[in-house]
């Protein structure tokens, strides 16, 4: 038996035959090697392709548990699928993504929606809602780099508007696939809000701003208010600024209105989930603290999605746990959260998988590998989400000289 | 017409010679260029502030630490010599492991020694030394063991850390070769104490890990096996490459001349 691309050689080698008499040395040569490169272009592999799978859906007992994935960098297609299947096998039914404004508009009024799309289209096909996080500015909606040097996450005042376009956009094409949008991304820090000093108020100016057209593009959009970074940095550093004297700020500028539900971020560093928290204290109760400020200025059903949470398993960093710790740590957050804070909707672990490792300690916050291998931490979460009976021993016992 | 094919092998014959003949004399030229000993540039051509200053975060021993008396650790004893061999003063700057590269970007520091792992997606921003540790994956085995590799744990246990990078490559390992018994521990010594005492055929640690372990229990006699590269190495700021060229000078000496070495076996 032969195979295509071996007939295939053999036919094209008759032709040169046949031809031979009428056509040079030269001339045949490069009939030649015009053929080999036919017949090898043909035999290259096909890439991946990532067909859609009949509809899934999430098969969870533990609806709290979330992950907050990176799959906005991502080159292959079939690499979005297969993470949001694993995603979804896991038995997580919510994911939060970020969407940035300056990958869909790339000139003003001009969208290109092709890598928002691939995630939607992936995500629903699994059976996952998603909440989608907006920020990074374009170049066009920022000053001229003759004039100011600045980050993606510079949004001058007279850009608010552009912005809330991009999103009353962002959200008539997705209703009903994302209709939670979180607004912006730790303004408390400043290198989140463009390094400027950090601007309650403003912040307040961008939701106020963001509110109506969203709700006009979209009447089922709820919008987030943006999570902030867990942090001590007093008032007038240039750093930012401690997360409860933020949120107070945040009030008090009156926007309350303007988000429908609020987004946190609480992690749990070195201590266990049920340390208590204290506002010198950053550990995973803190967002018992913030609550306590919605508490005092906001209606007391507003929900809370904790987008972001989670322990590090570094061996070097000083905020890190061994993995067995942390294993064990995110599994008694999930039962806390479901047990004490009835206002959580979502308890989201940062982060499912990076595009590539970092080859520093942000790559232990990884449920999976780059290359897509589970880590332990990923089986435990699957066997809770899913109910199914977890293993007591995870490791063995402290081995004993006979 | 019959002498063409002959003037055409000739004529390759001799561009074949002629460019290794300058092929020779390129070598011969760069290995005696490279054999004169030169001075190092001026002190401020290397170190614009007439200091080398480090950037290193202390907080990982037995690399880099703080104590009463100030910062210890293998990096530190490194640096220190380094200025020394360069006629430099030395001065180091603690900082939190996230802001050692912004620190060099901003021209806080000169250098970060601070046991870096080289990043390949950095280079366009930062120049790497030559590495002067492997902090990879080793295995650790009885020096009698018949195991030289991964590949003849066959049949066999291998212990390691759940959760950890040995973890991972374990389970990577037990999909290409006919299976081994995997024994995960809670923590690194425990894998050691298990492949000590005969509980398993191996351990599969990081080579700090393993070093540090084998200075409690020097009584065992240990092969270890590297399984994987984690190179650490020193860097320096793109437009600094004649500092790099320095560095990596005075690096080259002290490996060849046992110094690094004997820091490795001081601290670790």
């Amino acid at each position: 038996m032969q195979t295509v691309p071996a007939r295939a050689m053999i036919a094209a080698m008759n032709a040169v035959k046949v031809a031979q008499p009428f056509i040079s040395r030269w001339g045949l040569w490069l009939m030649r090697v015009w053929i080999a490169w036919a017949v090898l272009v043909q035999i290259t592999p096909a890439g991946p392709r990532a067909p859609l799978d009949a509809p899934q859906t999430v098969q969870t007992v533990h609806p709290v548990v979330c992950v907050h994935t990176r799959l906005i960098d991502e080159v292959y297609e079939w690499v979005i699928q297969r993470s949001l299947q694993m995603v979804r096998e896991m038995g997580a039914d919510t994911i939060v993504e970020f969407f940035p404004w300056a990958y869909a508009e790339p000139a003003p009024g001009q969208y290109n929606w092709e890598g928002f799309d691939r995630i939607a289209k992936h995500a629903r096909n699994q059976g996952l809602h998603v909440i989608a996080r907006m920020g990074f500015v374009p170049a066009w909606a920022r000053p001229k780099e003759t004039e100011r040097q600045t980050t993606l996450n510079y949004l001058p005042d007279e850009s608010i508007d552009e912005f809330a376009r991009f999103v009353a956009a962002f959200a008539a094409r997705y209703a009903g696939v994302m209709d939670q949008i979180i607004i912006w991304n730790e303004p408390n820090l400043s290198f989140e809000w463009g390094y400027q000093q950090v601007d309650p108020a403003g912040y307040a100016r961008l939701l106020k701003a963001v509110y109506a057209p969203a709700h006009t593009a979209n009447p089922a959009v709820m919008i987030l208010g943006a999570p902030l970074a867990p942090t001590l940095e007093p008032s007038g550093s240039p750093n930012g600024l401690d997360d409860l004297l933020y949120l107070e700020a945040l009030y008090q500028a009156g926007a309350d209105p303007y988000f429908d539900a609020l987004a946190m971020h609480t992690y749990g560093f070195t201590e266990p989930p049920e340390a208590p928290p204290g506002p010198q204290t950053l550990n995973f109760r803190r967002a018992e603290l913030l609550h306590n400020i919605m508490l005092r200025y906001d209606r007391p059903d507003k929900p809370v999605y904790i987008t972001e949470t989670g322990w590090n398993d570094h061996p070097r960093w000083t905020k890190a746990v061994r993995p067995s710790l942390r294993v064990a740590y995110t599994i008694q957050a999930f039962e806390w959260a479901e047990q004490e804070w009835s206002w959580v909707d979502k308890l989201c672990v940062w982060a499912f998988r990076y595009p590539a490792a970092t080859r520093s300690y942000p790559d232990n916050f990884t449920l999976v590998t780059p290359d897509l291998q589970r880590k332990p931490i990923y089986s435990a979460i699957q066997a809770y989400a899913r109910g199914w009976e977890r293993s007591t021993d995870l490791w063995l016992p402290a081995p004993i000289a006979p | 017409m019959a002498t063409r094919p002959y003037r055409a092998v000739a004529a390759a014959l001799l561009l074949g010679l002629t460019l290794w003949v300058w092929a020779l004399v390129g070598a011969l030229f760069a290995l005696r260029w490279n054999s004169i000993e030169r001075p190092n540039p001026p002190l401020r051509a290397l170190f614009p502030y007439g200091e080398m200053r480090i950037g290193v975060d202390a907080s990982y021993p037995p690399f880099a630490a703080a104590g009463n008396d100030g910062l210890y650790g293998l990096d530190i004893d490194l640096g220190t010599i380094l200025a020394a061999q360069l006629g430099a003063p030395v001065r180091f700057v603690n900082m939190g492991y996230d802001g050692l590269y912004d620190s060099l970007k901003a021209d806080q520091v000169d250098v970060l020694i601070s046991a870096l792992l080289i990043d390949y997606s950095r280079t366009d921003e930062v120049f790497y030394s030559i590495p002067y540790y492997n902090a990879g994956l080793t295995l650790v085995v009885p020096s009698d063991s018949p195991i030289h590799g991964m590949s003849d744990l066959s049949g066999l246990s291998l212990a390691y850390e759940f959760g950890s990078d040995a973890d991972l490559q374990a389970r990577q390992w037990l999909r290409r070769i006919t299976p081994f018994t995997p024994r995960p521990y809670e923590l690194p010594t425990l894998a050691l104490d298990a492949a000590r005492i005969g509980d398993s055929s191996a351990a599969l640690v990081d080579a700090t890990s393993a070093r540090l372990y084998l200075r409690q229990h020097q009584d065992w006699n240990t092969s270890l096996i590297p399984t994987s590269d984690a190179l650490y190495a020193l860097a320096v700021r793109t437009d600094h490459g004649l500092t790099l060229e320095a560095l990596n000078r005075e690096l080259e000496k002290l490996l060849g001349d046992g110094t690094v070495a004997a820091l490795i076996a001081k601290w670790l």
